[in-house]
């Protein structure tokens, strides 16, 4: 399981900023962590799809979307801080994403 | 420096056209109001009143389609009359009308009456059955067949887009059923669409054979660029080619994902999507190669 540092934390959040400022074609400055991807800056899930794909390759993660998808079912993502925190999940357990709710 | 390589592309139908990306294209609302008046004329007196901020025809399976492709065509004009000059185009699904006029194979007119013709005939063979279509993304093909068939579902895969992104088409019942199946599996997404025609399924094949029946009248002419099939990737360069495509599209499944990687192939620089979204850019993002995919507004004249 990799170890999420405060310098992976910091560039994930980074990645995340400039992608959606650049898809979405807003000043990053107008981007924060309570920003609505959907509402606020008329995101879509393909987004989301190329989020994943992004950090898959960055990091080389071996986990499969549908894990991914399984686990959203039941923690949706509605803001970036949300998806920031579950991106730095992904990086941290991959495919053992699903372990947390068995625990829970 | 060169021209790069162009193709056009000409999506189906839109969902919503109050924020189309074609805004600041020079002429566009003046050709637009020219074909609606067209259309307006020749094949429905409503179309004249299309509102772009109401998008008051979107609840209207039908209207929607001609005014996707009159969309389509206009803007598709505008560019030619800049000078862009696509080396290939093709028409995503219903957007195959659009396709034929830009390469002046059809008029306006006939495009239209394609698009009436097509309509009533698929409705006509498919009463008594609710039918519907939707998009999966975050599963592959195999896993939705295997959903599909271990359920008994009469659903088919109408087009793969991307990797992980499938459009599906079948008895409306079936379709959710799949599409809640497909979330229960891990699909990131899914999205019923609303239309009551399983566009590119087998189930339509009667109702492509009427279409082709009553559509035999219309002019085809050889077409200025060869159009590229969404089905095979094939070129078709005829009037008999066109036809017969246009037969097939009906009731045959597509792969765009297929589709965009041949045109890759070909050395195609630059796809510019002639329609008010930008939806076929976006699925653009999975296809890795050295091209642009560029919507209306991203278009340098």
């Amino acid at each position: 399981m990799a170890k999420i540092t405060e310098s992976t934390r910091k560039e994930v959040t980074e990645i995340v900023y400039n992608f959606f400022a650049e898809e979405c074609e807003v000043d990053k400055s107008r981007i924060d962590n309570n920003t609505n991807i959907i509402k606020d800056l008329d995101g879509d899930s393909l987004m989301f799809l190329e989020m994943i794909e992004i950090f898959k390759k960055k990091y080389n993660l071996d986990i499969e979307l549908k894990v991914i998808g399984k686990y959203a079912v039941k923690h949706p993502v509605a803001t970036i801080g949300q998806l920031i925190d579950m991106q730095l999940l992904i990086i941290e357990r991959e495919n053992r994403l699903l372990e947390l709710d068995n625990k829970n | 420096m060169s021209s790069p390589r162009q193709i056009f592309i000409f999506p189906a139908f839109a969902d919503d056209h109050s924020g189309h990306r074609g805004r600041e294209l020079p002429g566009l609302y003046e050709q637009l109001n020219l074909y609606l008046n067209t259309a307006s004329k020749f094949i429905d007196p409503a179309l004249g009143g299309f509102d772009f901020h109401q998008n008051n025809f979107l609840g209207d399976e039908l209207k929607n389609q001609y005014i996707s492709c009159i969309y389509s065509c206009a803007s598709s004009q505008i560019l030619r009359q800049m000078r862009l000059s696509p080396v290939y185009s093709a028409g995503y699904s219903m957007g195959i009308y659009a396709a034929l006029f830009d390469s002046n194979a059809i008029t306006l007119e006939t495009a239209l009456e394609f698009i009436r013709i097509a309509y009533h005939s698929l409705r006509g063979t498919i009463s008594g059955t609710r039918y519907g279509m939707g998009t999966i993304i975050g599963l592959n093909r195999e896993d939705i067949e295997q959903i599909s068939r271990k359920s008994n579902l009469q659903v088919e895969i109408a087009n793969q887009n991307a990797s992980y992104s499938f459009v599906i088409s079948g008895v409306q019942q079936d379709v959710s059923a799949l599409l809640s199946l497909a979330k229960e599996e891990g699909a990131l997404h899914t999205r019923n669409i609303p239309v009551s025609v399983p566009y590119h399924s087998n189930k339509l094949k009667p109702g492509a054979i009427a279409f082709a029946d009553r559509t035999s009248h219309l002019t085809i002419s050889l077409p200025t660029n060869p159009i590229v099939s969404l089905i095979d990737q094939k070129e078709l360069s005829t009037p008999d080619d066109l036809r017969q495509e246009l037969f097939r599209n009906l009731f045959h499944p597509l792969n765009w994902l297929k589709t965009t990687e041949w045109f890759i192939r070909q050395g195609i620089q630059e796809f510019i999507e002639c329609g008010p979204s930008g939806d076929l850019a976006k699925n653009a993002r999975f296809i890795e190669g050295d091209y642009r995919f560029l919507t209306l507004d991203k278009v340098q004249y």
